[in-house]
């Protein structure tokens, strides 16, 4: 019983500090922009001392790939999550490889946050 | 009447043919989360340290990677190597750090820390197991060559990467 307590008490710690992004392999498709390719992602945090993330969209040696969003810094707030489009040129859709959301952290000192967390997703659908 | 038997009989088939097909579908998708469960504190055993070693009086930082499918992503966790927050330090800091796996939901996950790919700083493990896998990471600097940390506040950032493979 104990255990189980224990158990349950680490999942609910979790829920108050996690960043996800969904899907891990969006795929590319024509938008309503000639010449573009989006994605859509949604993002969800429930980090509490983050509220904004950086969207980056990079190859697959990790050089940034041009692209464009609504904003490149996102606000997700708390117990939130976000949906959101990637456009990237049609030239270069065979070059993005990886779309990022990264934690901005906040310099003053009364954060306490040093970890920053990181998700990428693939486009290339590249499965084990 | 008969005629009027076999008609409704025929009606009455299809719709609990139908009612047979009611579909529930499900769809697990693959997702990662990283989750900060415990935020890191610096502890200073000694004028010139700092470190995160419980043993050292600080706190180490744990995050807990959750995925849903095994073998989709690559958990890559770099420790510090400057501070983000310091007084001004007219010496040299020398760093140091490791990633371990501490707590895991299924006991075949004991096995990252054998598999794992370290370079410079940074640690790198492949989630062969879906479920959750605790990290504890341990950063240490020391400052020049025995010399006092200025006092102040001192902030470093560790990352927490997961890398859809």
């Amino acid at each position: 019983m104990i255990k189980l307590f224990f158990i349950a008490a680490l999942f609910l710690a979790g829920k108050v500090s996690a960043h996800e992004m969904t899907p891990t392999y969006p795929p590319l498709v024509p938008s309503y922009v000639d010449g573009l390719v989006s994605a859509k992602m949604t993002m969800f945090n429930s980090r509490k001392d983050v509220d904004y993330f950086e969207i980056g969209v990079f190859d697959d040696e990790w050089n940034p790939v041009p692209f464009a969003a609504t904003a490149k810094i996102l606000r997700v707030p708390h117990g939130s999550s976000k949906t959101f489009e990637v456009f990237v040129r049609q030239e270069d859709k065979k070059r993005a490889t990886f779309i990022c959301s990264l934690s901005k952290l906040r310099t003053d000192s009364s954060a306490r946050a040093i970890v920053s967390s990181k998700i990428c997703s693939r486009t290339d659908g590249a499965l084990p | 009447m008969v005629k009027y038997t076999l008609i409704l009989t025929a009606l009455c088939i299809p719709l609990a043919a139908n009612a047979e097909e009611a579909l529930i579908e499900g769809n697990v998708q693959s997702k990662c989360i990283i989750n900060t469960d415990i935020n890191g504190v610096y502890g200073n055993p000694a004028p010139d340290k700092l470190s995160t070693k419980s043993v050292d009086g600080g706190v180490e930082p744990t995050i807990r990677f959750d995925v849903a499918i095994a073998n989709y992503y690559l958990a890559r966790i770099t420790t510090p190597s400057t501070f983000s927050t310091s007084p001004s330090l007219s010496d040299v800091v020398n760093w140091t750090g490791t990633t371990t796996v501490g707590e895991v939901s299924d006991a075949g996950m004991s096995a990252y820390d054998a598999a794992k790919v370290t370079y410079d700083t940074t640690s790198e493990f492949d989630l062969t197991i879906a479920g959750s896998t605790w990290f504890k990471v341990d950063s240490v600097a020391t400052y020049g060559f025995g010399r006092a940390f200025p006092g102040g506040t001192y902030r470093a950032i560790v990352q927490a990467e997961c890398i859809a493979q």
